[in-house]
């Protein structure tokens, strides 16, 4: 088992620079989350690490041995592809098996060698010895598939053979897991228990876990930290809780959820800070700040939303039209138009019928959910 | 490179980095001396002749190239002939009245004829497979691959065993009624009908693919329009199809335009065609001038055209515009669909007839003198298996040869071009698509002619010059499983702790193991079936079956001839069966 650390890393493609400065601690036994939109750089963070990209500089430590120019098959890195790459011509068994079966060839003897050459040639040919076998059946039943082990991988479903792959990596008893967005390839049910399959998986066996995603959904339910990259560099690592509510920028504040985001002059600024929004509409924010001009983030579910007859709790109050009202199932997606301003507000279904277009509302906003970004 | 100023220890990091680098680079050097090793082998057995070839064209003298690199005598003669370089032979190619000027004519407008033909007898056939609820399209489908499978101077024999003077088609002629013969098969039409019926499936299967790309939904609005089907399919389908028509004809006159096989045996004493033009300089007087220039306009011709090709499929692609699959909606009228299967029927009869014609030779007595054969008999194939064992034995080694040597270049091959992006080697060994077997033949029995490489009538010469001639197709073949295999399924094998080499051997070889398979034994097929090469270049020792088949021919062994014909056309027929099993059963 290992920490994961990356030192100013940076990779360029013929002169294209598709990692910059990438600087990362991700602790023992943690399940890390690499997320961003495509061609953000953290496939390539990710298989720098493995070992498939040697960095243009920077150094990557896995426990406290660098491996920046270990070739990746020395690496110790178990590794789930996004397509699960199972050997196609091998069953269900001798995939999970391979790990453990290189290893009895570079450390064996000639005879070893030989015989695990041939069995691998040839399934017909030599036995797998004993502890092979077991630790193989406990991989698979760690999975759930211990009687699907004689199958190939083309005779197995998309879930059957994305567990395949994560006993297959698992086996190796590595000191990173790296998965490149595993769950790309599946079926939207699917995923969501796959979600939870692996977190169970990984809690259970504890081991560090790199996880590529551009699905926050995915990243926010599974990750214990997410690192949310955008461009080629990190732009904030933080706890899932923490990226939704105080993200550092605009771009982390619309990529996990959504979210309004208003340009604001800075009014006061002392234990909070009042912010004037355009068309003079004014608003309070716990935080503070020493800039003049803000963006400010309101999430649209930590809105209340209150008819000319409710009593409002506080006095962060902004007064607006409905504009357009949404019916989505659970929630409702009210626009408020609030002066020249478009809010989106969410609320919960009570049942009750919908606001109608041209109601008159306030809008209440707790101060600590008013990010300055 | 901007170091960082943190690094927790400086002074160790550089050690790792440095093996890293010596790794890798060692690795890159065992890569590399492969990749020249092959790129030596493509220099020295095919840019070489080709370019001496035309040293000679210009010289009007034989070279030796490999002769002037180590020694200084030849150095300085070869330096001497190249200082009378003159375009002379070109000038005399273009007198209207010359031998060569006439044989190019006469090969252009057979080519061009062919390709015509050809595309005018396919067309509907190609609209009834892709269009219309034709039955039996599987098994039309299948009778297809026959005219594929013979050797084109076997099928231009059996044509002389339907057509001549006491072929049993003319004898039905005259029991109707007819007088002499339907037509002089001895003539340029009869190399024109046997082109025409054993090329068309060259043509057929991308015209079908050409009408099933191009788009329903524009016919569909063109009915809309108030069209009649039979101007929907001149203005609508018919253009759309165009750039398949057009690239399948262009690739007929290609095949048309190199075929030896025909013309050496049908083409009249006074009909020059410049394939046999050319084997006759080299074969019969030893005109190396006149050889060479011929193979260089054969080159040229057979280039240009190539090139042609390929310009149509790039560029009018119109016709695959829409990528989805639009479901299409069949032809079943009843009067379209019985016309064209008879047609089809009738079409692919005549292949299989001439065929059924040398099978039935091959068990004859005698045969002439009716329309069928006096009487039945086993004898010829005792005889070949007899006193022609000798050549079915050197079949199966050069074929064998040229095998391994295929297998184990176009594999590196591809997995250059495939894996590490060699465009160098892509091209290079692509070249031999465009080179006529005569040509390769002429270019290779020049250059190797005197020492220091005296290879000229060795069978390894012979093994290179059909594995050079079949290299594109093997590797075509083995470069698709390449790419099949998924980048990431070697990264995976890797990171569970496998070296490159370790993961090639388990688990890429397995995976490619079928695709080199099937493309090896269309290699050996097409080296069993190979009529230039052996004609021209095999020595006597090492004739093999299709050589023999031949000078029976010239000796007037015909039934002998026959039964050895029937026996190559089994060899080819079972063994491409199983080319297709193999590629087919692929289980992932």
């Amino acid at each position: 088992m290992g920490s994961v650390r990356i030192e100013h890393l940076s990779k360029e493609f013929n002169g294209v620079k598709a990692l910059e400065d990438v600087n990362l601690e991700i602790r023992e036994g943690e399940f890390f989350a690499l997320l961003g939109p495509s061609g953000c750089g953290k496939t390539t963070t990710m298989r720098c690490v493995a070992g498939f990209e040697s960095p243009t500089s920077g150094r990557i430590y896995i426990g406290d041995r660098d491996v920046s120019h270990v070739p990746a098959n020395q690496r110790n890195c178990g590794m789930v592809f996004q397509s699960y790459a199972l050997f196609p011509h091998l069953t269900v068994f001798e995939n999970v098996a391979y790990s453990l079966n290189v290893r009895r060839f570079y450390q064996g003897g000639l005879g070893t060698k030989l015989a695990v050459l041939a069995n691998l040639l040839n399934r017909k040919l030599g036995r797998v010895p004993k502890e092979v076998e077991a630790k193989v059946r406990d991989a698979l039943d760690l999975v759930e598939l211990g009687h699907l082990a004689d199958r190939l991988p083309g005779q197995l479903s998309g879930g059957q053979q994305q567990r395949v792959a994560l006993a297959r990596a698992l086996v190796m008893e590595p000191a990173v897991l790296l998965m490149d967005e595993p769950l790309s390839n599946l079926d939207k049910k699917l995923r969501n228990s796959m979600r939870v399959t692996i977190r169970e998986i990984q809690q259970k066996v504890g081991i560090t876990t790199i996880f590529v995603t551009h699905d926050q959904e995915e990243a926010m339910s599974m990750a214990d930290r997410v690192a949310v990259m955008h461009g080629g560099k990190l732009v904030q690592v933080d706890t899932p809780t923490a990226l939704y509510s105080r993200p550092v920028s605009s771009f982390v504040a619309d990529f996990v959820g959504s979210s309004n985001i208003f340009d604001a002059a800075v009014k006061e600024s002392g234990t909070g800070t009042v912010l004037l929004l355009q068309g003079n509409q004014v608003l309070r924010s716990a935080y503070t700040t020493k800039k003049k001009d803000v963006q400010i983030m309101i999430r649209p579910e930590s809105i209340r939303l209150l008819t000319e007859r409710q009593e409002a709790e506080g006095d962060n109050i902004l007064e607006g039209i409905v504009h357009l009202a949404t019916y989505l199932g659970p929630t409702i997606r009210y626009d408020i138009q609030v002066g020249e301003l478009m809010v989106e507000v969410d609320t919960t279904f009570d049942s009750r019928p919908l606001l109608t277009a041209g109601t008159r509302v306030r809008l209440e906003i707790d101060p600590e959910r008013v990010v300055i970004l | 490179m901007s170091r960082t100023p943190l690094q927790a220890s400086p002074s160790q990091a550089p050690a790792p980095k440095a093996t890293g680098k010596g790794r890798l680079s060692f690795q890159l050097n065992g890569f590399t001396v492969l990749k020249w090793l092959i790129f030596l082998f493509f220099f020295t057995f095919l840019l070489i002749p080709l370019f001496s070839i035309l040293l000679v064209s210009l010289t009007g003298q034989p070279m030796n190239i490999f002769g002037s690199l180590v020694s200084q005598k030849i150095l300085s003669s070869t330096l001497e002939k190249l200082s009378q370089v003159s375009l002379d032979a070109y000038a005399s190619l273009f007198k209207a009245d010359s031998n060569y000027f006439t044989a190019l004519v006469n090969s252009l407008q057979l080519a061009t004829g062919v390709a015509v033909l050809v595309t005018l007898l396919v067309l509907p056939i190609a609209y009834a497979f892709a269009r219309t609820t034709m039955p039996f399209k599987t098994l039309f489908a299948a009778l297809c691959t026959v005219p594929l499978v013979v050797p084109t101077f076997i099928s231009s024999y059996a044509f002389t065993l339907m057509f001549g003077k006491t072929g049993w088609v003319n004898h039905i002629y005259r029991a109707f009624g007819g007088e002499g013969v339907l037509f002089d098969v001895q003539s340029m039409l009869g190399i024109v009908l046997v082109q025409v019926f054993f090329f068309f499936p060259y043509a057929l299967w991308p015209m079908v693919a050409a009408f099933k790309i191009s788009d329903v939904t524009l016919e569909e609005a063109s009915q809309n329009l108030g069209a009649r089907s039979w101007y929907t399919f001149l203005r609508v389908t018919l253009p759309l199809s165009m750039p398949g028509i057009v690239s399948s004809m262009l690739l007929i006159f290609t095949v048309s335009f190199s075929d030896f096989g025909t013309p050496i045996i049908l083409a009249p004493k006074d009909l020059n065609l410049i394939v046999v033009e050319a084997y006759r300089e080299i074969a019969g007087f030893f005109n190396w001038a006149g050889s060479a220039v011929l193979t260089v306009v054969m080159l040229l011709v057979a280039g240009f055209f190539f090139w042609l090709q390929r310009l149509v499929i790039r560029g009018k692609e119109y016709g695959t515009i829409s990528g989805k699959p639009t479901k299409q909606k069949l032809n079943d009228h009843k009067g379209v669909v019985t016309v064209l299967t008879v047609y089809a029927f009738l079409v692919l009869l005549v292949p299989l007839l001439a065929i059924g014609s040398v099978f039935l030779s091959s068990l004859a007595t005698t045969w002439g003198h009716h329309a069928l054969p006096d009487g039945y008999t086993l004898e010829h194939y005792k005889t070949i298996f007899s006193t022609s064992s000798k050549n079915i034995v050197n079949s199966l080694i050069l074929a064998a040869g040229a095998l391994v040597l295929s297998v184990v270049i176009a594999t590196f091959v591809s997995y250059f071009v495939v894996r590490r992006g060699s465009g160098g080697l892509d091209f290079v060994s692509s070249i031999p698509l465009i080179v006529p077997g005569i040509a390769l033949g002429i270019a290779l029995i020049q250059t190797f002619n005197t020492a220091p490489l005296h290879l000229t009538g060795t069978a390894l010469l012979l093994i290179i010059a059909y594995t050079i001639r079949r290299m594109p197709y093997m590797i075509r073949s083995t470069m698709s499983s390449m790419m099949a295999i998924r980048k990431d399924i070697e990264e995976a094998a890797i990171s569970l702790g496998a070296s490159t080499l370790f993961a090639a051997i388990t688990v890429i070889g397995p995976l490619l193991l079928p695709g080199i398979a099937a493309g090896a034994i269309l290699v050996f097929v097409t080296v069993i079936k190979e009529t230039s090469i052996s004609i021209l270049m095999a020595p006597t020792d090492w004739a093999p079956m299709s050589l023999a088949v031949f000078q029976n021919l010239l000796r007037g062994e015909y039934y002998t001839a026959s039964a050895m014909a029937i026996l190559i056309i089994t060899i080819v027929i079972l063994l491409q069966y199983l080319a297709k099993k193999l590629t087919k059963d692929q289980l992932y």
